[in-house]
């Protein structure tokens, strides 16, 4: 069987450059098609890798990764009616995550992986992907190349698995008021959110990162805000769900410009971004593997939120490294279509682990307290102790029983949302 | 900021041609527009006369508004060349 080469890699960020990496130090001739003209000139991203694949995908060269700074302060804080509540965790010794623009970051990383060996074409544009004679051809603006093994790590959006009819978009509902459209459990758009980003121009005080996790001050839309210092700057930023901007008056930019203002940091924007975010239920993720095909990174809906962290970068280098060493065996095995041994070697890492694990915890994010009830509440009781008046004092379990009461909520319920944080 | 300026700051190389088309004859139906209220770019407009009115150029090609619209009216392809960030 004649083919250009033995894998083609469609999407040049995280998880594409970590597979090709990977597979030319297997021996294998890769190619990586970017549609951007350099990598990460199209990529966003919240703005903090946990580096620990990074570590192992580059070893000694990881101490030249263009970082911003290492994350050493964690804060959440909640905004409710005026009222702000605000916690802090900090661990000088900390190192296990920094911030990040991918800009940079993933340029240096392509090149090397170019210096590994691996052909990354820019400006590329995959236009279709289709299977022939039992290989891929993989078409293009540049061409097509014809490959035993497609690599996808087209992001989120993943258009390689739509060519080749692995996910449908099947959005034809019938014309009605879309919030009960919205209440279809297979609603397209709740596997998704939206990420809009700011950059700032401001220097942060010191050398120690902080990320921030901002709660309320997204209206009534479904989500949250972050807030990352940089070594020369600030990423600041929504992640909203889409069914839940649908079902909202208020447009998703406007939503942005009143979350800077309120966040009150001061400085001149520097670039303004948006990026799909995979948002999928644990058991509703994307299949990963097909004939010839196998899927990795956003587009195959690796995001990880459990409440404390978010990830969705080294689940992507991870399953890239994973989609690597596949990636040899299959050619070895010369059976093409048989790429299971992807998925198995996922289940074996931590990336199926962890997401698994998350998904009890990612349940609340779907639910209305998460987002509305539980902040209040949170800002109802802290109120309550700081406030005194001629009333008598309650004890704070009492005002605690009353703020759920007040809520209409039952302590079952509470309890058992509870138990899936902790 | 307006959300124009905003945008004026990416460098963003716009086509001669659109890369998104919409089905007037579903949009022209739709009463809640989801598709202009997702897109952060501003990309889609109601218009009272011409109903809904693209302005591919804005596009961020974040790929939103291809999973916004539950009517299947938006076609989406990413253009050649649009937007490159400076520090994403």
């Amino acid at each position: 069987m004649d083919y250009d080469v033995d894998v083609a890699i469609v999407g040049g960020g995280l998880s594409g450059i970590s597979a090709a990496i990977i597979a030319a130090k297997n021996g294998l001739s890769v190619i990586v098609l970017e549609r951007g003209e350099y990598s990460g000139s199209k990529n966003v991203s919240g703005g903090r890798m946990y580096i620990h694949s990074l570590k192992r995908l580059m070893g000694n060269k990881f101490k030249d990764a263009p970082l911003e700074l290492p994350i050493k302060k964690e804060t959440f804080e909640i905004y409710n009616k005026g009222r702000k509540t605000t916690f802090s965790f900090e661990n000088k010794e900390k190192e296990d995550s920094y911030s990040i623009l991918r800009s940079k970051f993933d340029r240096w990383l392509a090149s090397e992986a170019e210096n590994n060996g691996v052909t990354i074409s820019y400006s590329t544009l995959v236009t279709n992907v289709r299977r022939e004679n039992g290989i891929m051809v993989v078409e293009s603006n540049r061409g097509d190349i014809r490959t035993p093994l497609v690599i996808e790590s087209d992001g989120a959006a993943s258009f390689v698995s739509r060519y080749m009819g692995l996910s449908k978009l099947d959005m034809n509902y019938k014309m009605e008021n879309i919030k009960n459209i919205s209440k279809n459990d297979n609603f397209i758009p709740k596997n998704f959110m939206l990420g809009i980003k700011e950059i700032i121009d401001k220097k942060p005080e010191n050398e120690m990162g902080e990320a921030k996790t901002v709660l309320g001050l997204s209206g009534d839309i479904k989500g949250g805000g972050f807030v990352y210092t940089n070594k020369d700057s600030y990423s600041i930023g929504l992640t909203l769900k889409i069914d839940s901007i649908e079902t909202n008056d208020i447009k998703s930019y406007d939503i942005m410009e009143d979350y800077r203002e309120k966040l009150g940091i001061d400085g001149k924007i520097l670039e303004y971004s948006a990026h799909l975010i995979p948002f999928y239920k644990y058991d509703y993720l994307p299949k990963r593997y097909d004939d010839n095909l196998i899927v990795t990174g956003d587009a195959a809906g690796f995001l990880l939120n459990d409440g404390f962290t978010i990830r969705g970068m080294d689940l992507a280098i991870e399953s890239g490294m994973i989609a690597g060493n596949a990636a040899k065996k299959i050619i070895d095995s010369k059976d093409y279509s048989d790429t299971y041994i992807y998925e198995k070697m996922l289940e074996d890492s931590f990336v199926l682990k962890d997401l698994k694990t998350a998904s009890r915890i990612s349940s609340l994010f779907g639910n209305e307290r998460t987002f509305n009830v539980y902040p209040s509440m949170i800002s109802n009781l802290i109120d309550t102790m700081f406030t005194v008046t001629d009333n008598p004092r309650k004890n704070i379990k009492y005002a605690l029983m009353d703020e759920i009461k007040n809520n209409n909520i039952s302590y079952f319920t509470v309890i058992n949302d509870l138990l899936k944080v902790i | 900021m307006e959300l124009i300026k905003r945008l004026g700051l990416n460098k963003n190389e716009v086509g001669n041609e659109s890369h998104i088309t919409v089905n007037l004859d579903i949009c022209k139906n739709c009463i809640d527009k989801p598709c202009t209220k997702v897109c952060p770019a501003g990309t889609y407009e109601a218009d009272k006369e011409k109903i809904l009115i693209v302005h591919y150029e804005r596009c961020v090609e974040c790929g939103a508004a291809l999973f916004a619209c539950p009517y299947g009216s938006l076609k989406f392809k990413y253009p050649e060349k649009g937007i490159s960030y400076m520090y994403g």
